[in-house]
C-alpha cells in the first residue's frame, strides 16, 4: 500500500473542518428558508377581525404602505417573548403592522393584547390556519415585510430577537 | 454555599485533568498519577451530584435550576432534568468521562504502563476540552441573582421516563468510542516494543460503546413514538444521524477487532476507524449543539460554543489524523482474505457498514456544503435515506446470516450449505406464513421478512447445535438484530395512518378494528390539566380488544402542550392513537395508526443489549488473563 493513501482521511476531515469553520464565521440562520412568496404579491384573504366590528380584507388594506405582518397566537411561548419588538416597530417607526392571530381562542387573545398592549392596527383572525397555509407559515411567531405595492420583501420565522429587529429596521427604511 | 461548592468542583476536576496530563507525559511515578485520577473522579462526581441536588431541592438561585425546573414537577424529572439541558449534560459527559478514565487507569500493571500511561495522556487531554468547554462556554453552576421564587419549568415533552436514561447510556457510547480513540493513538504513538495486544485492551471499550449506543439510540426511538405522537420511530432527523453514525463505525469496529485478535490482520484499518468513530461523535456534538443545522431537538444555541467544539474537534483531529497518516504503516499486513470466510465475509460486511455511514453522513452535511459553496437552501431528508441506505443494508444482513458460520481461512462451500439448508428452508415457510397474515405484498417487504427470518432461524440453529464454536453473545446479539429487522419492515411497510376528524359517538375503522370515540374527559395531573379521549376498539367479531386514552396535555407553567398518544400493543400490531385539535361542536382531529410488530423493534433492541452485556463481561475476562 502506497504511503500516501494513509493521509487521505486526513484530507477529508480538514476540507470537512474548513467548511464548518466558514458556515460558522459567515453570517448565516440556520431557520431562515427562503419563501416562495419572496418578492410576490401577499396571497389575499377576507376574514373577520378580532377587535373591530367589520371584516378584514386584504385587498383594502394592502398596497397603501409599507406594513408588518406577525403571526401570532396566546398560546405560543416565543410570540410572548417577541412582543415587546413588536411593540417598539409601532411606537419607534411607527409602521403599520397587522397581527394575524393564528389557532386561538378570540376572548383569550383580547385579553392577552390587553395585557400586554397592543401595537396592531389590525387583528384579522386566522380561526383553521387556512390563511397560514397561503402564506406558506409553518410555525409561528412569522414576520413579513410588506413594501407599499402589498409585495413581500422578507420573511422571518421565529420570534424577533434583538438582532432581528434591528435587521428589519434597516429594510424597513431600505425598501420602498 | 452547595452551587458555589459545585463550581469549585468542577474546576478541582479540570486540575486534576491537567495534572494527570502532565503526570501520564513524564511516566513512572505512579503515586501523582493515582492522585490525579482518582481526584479527577471524585470531583467530577461531587460536581455532578451537587448540581443535581440543587435541581431536587430547586434551589433557583443557580440559572441551570432555574431555567429547566419548578417546584411542581416530579422527583424523577427533577433529577433528570439535570441532564435534560445542554449545561447539565456536559457534566453528566465529564462524569462518564472520568469513570471511564478510571476503568483504564485500574488496568494498569508492570507490563503495560507505557502504553496504558499514554492512553491516559490522550484521555486526559480530552478530558481538559470537555471540562474547559464546560466551564468557559455552559457552566451549569452560573447564579441567577437575586434568587426567583420559581424556576421556568422543564420542557414537557421531555418529562419522559425512556427519555430520562436515555442520555446516559449514549453518553457512556460515545465516552467508550473515546477510550478507543485513546488506546489507538497510544498505539500509533508508540512504538510497542513490548509487543501488548493493544485490540485486547480495545475491544471491552468498544463492545461497551456500541452495546450502549444500541440501547441508547433504541430509547430516543421509544420516546420518539411514545411522545412525539407522530406514529413513527425514526425520523432521520440529525440529530438521530449524529448518534447512528457513530454506531455504524462501532459495528464495523467491532468486527474488525476480532479480525485482529484472531488472525493479527486489518490492524491499520482498525486504528483508524477507532480514530473516526470518536471524531464523529464529536462532530455529531458539534452539529447539534452549535445550532448550524435545524433540528427537533432544541439546545439552548450559541455561536460561541460551536466556535470552541470545533476548535477541539480540529486539534483531535489533525493531530490523531497526522498520527495516523505517519505512523500505521507499520502496522499494515499484506494479508489478503478469500471472499467466501469469516474474516472475508466480515470485511464485507465492514465496507458495507463504511459506505452506510458516508451516505448517512453527506445526507446530514449535504444541505450544508451546498448552502457553504452555492448560497442556496436544500434539504435532504426521508426519500433519500431510504433509497440508499436500505440497499446497501440488504446485502449486508444476508452475509450477517451465514458469517459466523464459516471458519477463518477458508471454507467448504458445500458443507456450508449443507449447514444451511434448513434454515433456508425454514426462512421460507415463516415468509410464507408472515404473508398469509398481513397479506400486503411489496418488495422491500418481501426482502425485510426473508432477512429477518434469515437471520433469526440462522441464529437459533447456533444456540441449538451448541457449537464452542460459536459465542453466544454473538449468536444473542445477531438474534436482536433479526428481531429488529422483523419490526422494522413490519411497521414501515404495513403501516396504516388515518387522520379524519371525529365528533363523539362517531366510529371509523382501520384494518380490522372498528374505533368508537366514546367520550372527553378532563383531567388533571401533577403538573399538568389534559383532555383525554375515551376510545373503544372492537374487532371484526365485535369483541371488545381495548380502551384506548390519548390525551392533549396542557402545561401552564410552560405554557406548552404535548400530546400523548395512546398505544393498545400486542406481539402482532400496535394501535395507536393521538387526539389533535378540536371541539365538541365541529369534532376533534384524531389520527390513528396501525403499525404492525413494532414490539419487535424494542424485543431486538433489548436482546442486543443483553448480547453485548454478556460480551463485554468476556472480553473483560479475556484481558485479565492477558494481564
Amino acid at each position: 500500500m502506497k504511503k500516501q493513501l494513509l493521509i487521505i482521511p486526513f484530507i477529508i476531515f480538514l476540507f470537512i473542518l474548513l467548511t464548518f469553520f466558514y458556515l460558522l464565521a459567515i453570517e448565516r440562520n440556520p431557520s431562515e428558508l427562503p419563501s416562495n412568496l419572496l418578492d410576490k404579491k401577499i396571497p389575499k384573504f377576507e376574514t373577520e377581525s378580532l377587535l373591530k366590528n367589520e371584516r378584514f380584507i386584504s385587498a383594502k388594506e394592502f398596497g397603501k404602505e409599507k406594513i408588518l405582518v406577525n403571526f401570532f397566537a396566546t398560546w405560543c411561548q416565543p410570540c410572548r417573548t417577541e412582543h415587546t419588538y413588536i411593540k417598539r416597530f409601532s411606537k419607534e417607526k411607527g409602521i403599520r403592522i397587522i397581527g394575524i392571530n393564528y389557532k386561538d381562542n378570540p376572548k383569550k387573545a383580547v385579553e392577552w393584547l390587553r395585557k400586554l398592549g397592543n401595537p396592531y392596527s389590525d387583528v384579522p383572525v386566522d380561526k383553521n390556519g387556512r390563511i397560514a397555509i397561503d402564506w406558506g407559515v409553518y410555525g409561528i411567531p412569522e414576520t413579513f415585510v410588506i413594501n407599499s405595492n402589498g409585495i413581500i420583501k422578507y420573511r422571518h420565522i421565529g420570534p424577533v430577537t434583538k438582532k432581528i429587529y434591528k435587521k428589519i429596521n434597516l429594510l424597513i427604511s431600505d425598501i420602498e | 454555599m452547595v452551587p458555589s461548592l459545585g463550581n469549585f468542583s468542577l474546576f478541582l476536576s479540570l486540575l486534576f485533568a491537567i495534572s494527570q496530563f502532565i503526570v501520564s507525559r513524564k511516566n513512572k511515578n505512579l503515586k501523582f498519577i493515582s492522585i490525579s485520577v482518582i481526584g479527577l473522579l471524585i470531583s467530577s462526581l461531587i460536581s455532578f451530584f451537587l448540581l443535581m441536588y440543587s435541581h431536587v431541592v430547586s434551589d433557583f438561585s443557580v440559572l441551570n435550576v432555574f431555567q429547566n425546573s419548578h417546584t411542581t414537577k416530579p422527583l424523577l424529572y427533577k433529577i433528570s432534568g439535570v441532564w435534560g439541558n445542554h449545561e447539565g449534560s456536559m457534566l453528566l459527559w465529564i462524569l462518564v468521562l472520568t469513570l471511564f478514565n478510571y476503568f483504564i487507569f485500574k488496568l494498569f500493571n508492570k507490563k503495560n504502563s507505557i502504553f496504558i500511561l499514554k492512553t491516559l495522556e490522550v484521555q486526559a487531554f480530552i478530558t481538559i476540552g470537555f471540562i474547559l468547554f464546560t466551564v468557559l462556554t455552559s457552566n451549569p453552576f452560573e447564579r441567577m441573582i437575586p434568587a426567583q421564587a420559581n424556576g421556568l419549568g422543564f420542557n414537557p415533552i421531555l418529562q419522559d421516563p425512556a427519555l430520562a436514561i436515555h442520555p446516559p447510556l449514549l453518553y457512556i457510547g460515545y465516552v467508550g468510542l473515546s477510550a478507543a480513540f485513546s488506546l489507538s493513538v497510544a498505539t500509533l504513538s508508540l512504538n510497542n516494543s513490548e509487543k501488548i495486544p493493544w485490540y485486547n485492551y480495545m475491544k471491552p471499550f468498544v463492545v461497551a460503546a456500541w452495546t450502549f449506543l444500541t440501547a441508547g439510540i433504541a430509547l430516543g426511538s421509544i420516546w420518539a413514538y411514545y411522545e412525539l405522537g407522530w406514529g413513527g420511530w425514526w425520523f432521520w432527523d440529525p440529530v438521530e444521524n449524529a448518534s447512528f453514525m457513530p454506531w455504524l463505525l462501532g459495528t464495523a469496529l467491532l468486527h474488525s477487532l476480532i479480525v485482529v485478535e484472531k488472525r493479527k490482520s486489518l490492524q491499520t484499518w482498525v486504528l483508524l476507524l477507532a480514530i473516526l468513530a470518536f471524531l464523529l461523535s464529536v462532530v455529531g456534538t458539534f452539529l447539534v449543539r452549535s445550532g448550524i443545522l435545524t433540528s427537533v431537538h432544541t439546545f439552548a444555541l450559541d455561536p460561541s460554543r460551536g466556535i470552541y467544539i470545533l476548535i477541539f474537534t480540529a486539534l483531535i483531529g489533525v493531530y490523531s489524523l497526522t498520527l495516523f497518516g505517519s505512523k500505521s504503516k507499520k502496522y499494515f499486513d499484506n494479508n489478503y482474505f478469500t471472499f467466501f470466510s469469516k474474516e472475508g465475509s466480515i470485511l464485507v460486511n465492514n465496507i458495507l457498514m463504511i459506505v452506510v455511514c458516508a451516505t448517512v453522513f453527506l445526507g446530514t452535511i449535504y444541505p450544508l456544503l451546498v448552502e457553504a459553496f452555492t448560497n442556496s437552501k436544500i434539504s435532504v431528508g426521508e426519500p433519500y435515506y431510504n433509497s440508499t441506505v436500505i440497499p446497501i443494508m440488504i446485502p449486508a444482513i444476508l452475509i450477517m446470516g451465514v458469517g459466523p458460520m464459516l471458519s477463518w481461512g477458508k471454507e467448504n462451500k458445500s458443507k456450508v450449505f449443507k449447514e444451511i439448508l434448513p434454515n433456508i428452508l425454514l426462512t421460507i415457510l415463516m415468509t410464507f406464513f408472515i404473508f398469509l397474515i398481513y397479506k400486503s405484498y411489496s418488495v422491500i417487504g418481501f426482502a425485510g421478512i426473508i432477512l429477518a427470518f434469515w437471520i433469526i432461524f440462522n441464529n437459533l440453529l447456533m444456540l441449538i447445535k451448541k457449537n464452542r464454536k460459536y459465542s453466544i453473545s454473538m449468536i444473542v446479539a445477531h438474534l436482536g438484530v433479526g428481531l429488529l429487522i422483523l419490526g422494522i419492515t413490519g411497521s414501515s411497510v404495513w403501516q396504516e395512518e388515518k387522520i379524519i376528524k371525529m365528533k363523539i359517538d362517531e366510529k371509523t375503522k382501520i384494518e380490522k378494528y372498528n374505533i368508537v370515540f366514546d367520550k372527553i374527559n378532563e383531567i388533571r395531573g401533577p403538573n399538568y390539566v389534559a383532555l383525554q379521549g375515551i376510545f373503544f376498539v372492537y374487532d371484526d367479531k365485535k369483541n371488545i380488544v381495548t380502551k384506548l386514552k390519548p390525551e392533549n396535555r396542557f402545561y401552564p407553567i410552560e405554557n406548552n402542550f404535548t400530546t400523548e398518544a395512546s398505544i393498545h400493543t400486542n406481539i402482532f400490531r400496535d394501535l395507536y392513537i393521538v387526539l389533535g385539535e378540536g371541539n365538541s361542536n365541529d369534532g376533534w382531529v384524531v389520527r390513528i395508526y396501525y403499525n404492525p410488530l413494532v414490539i419487535w423493534i424494542w424485543i431486538g433492541a433489548l436482546v442486543i443489549f443483553l448480547g453485548g452485556i454478556t460480551s463485554i463481561n468476556i472480553n473483560l475476562k479475556k484481558l485479565k488473563i492477558l494481564s
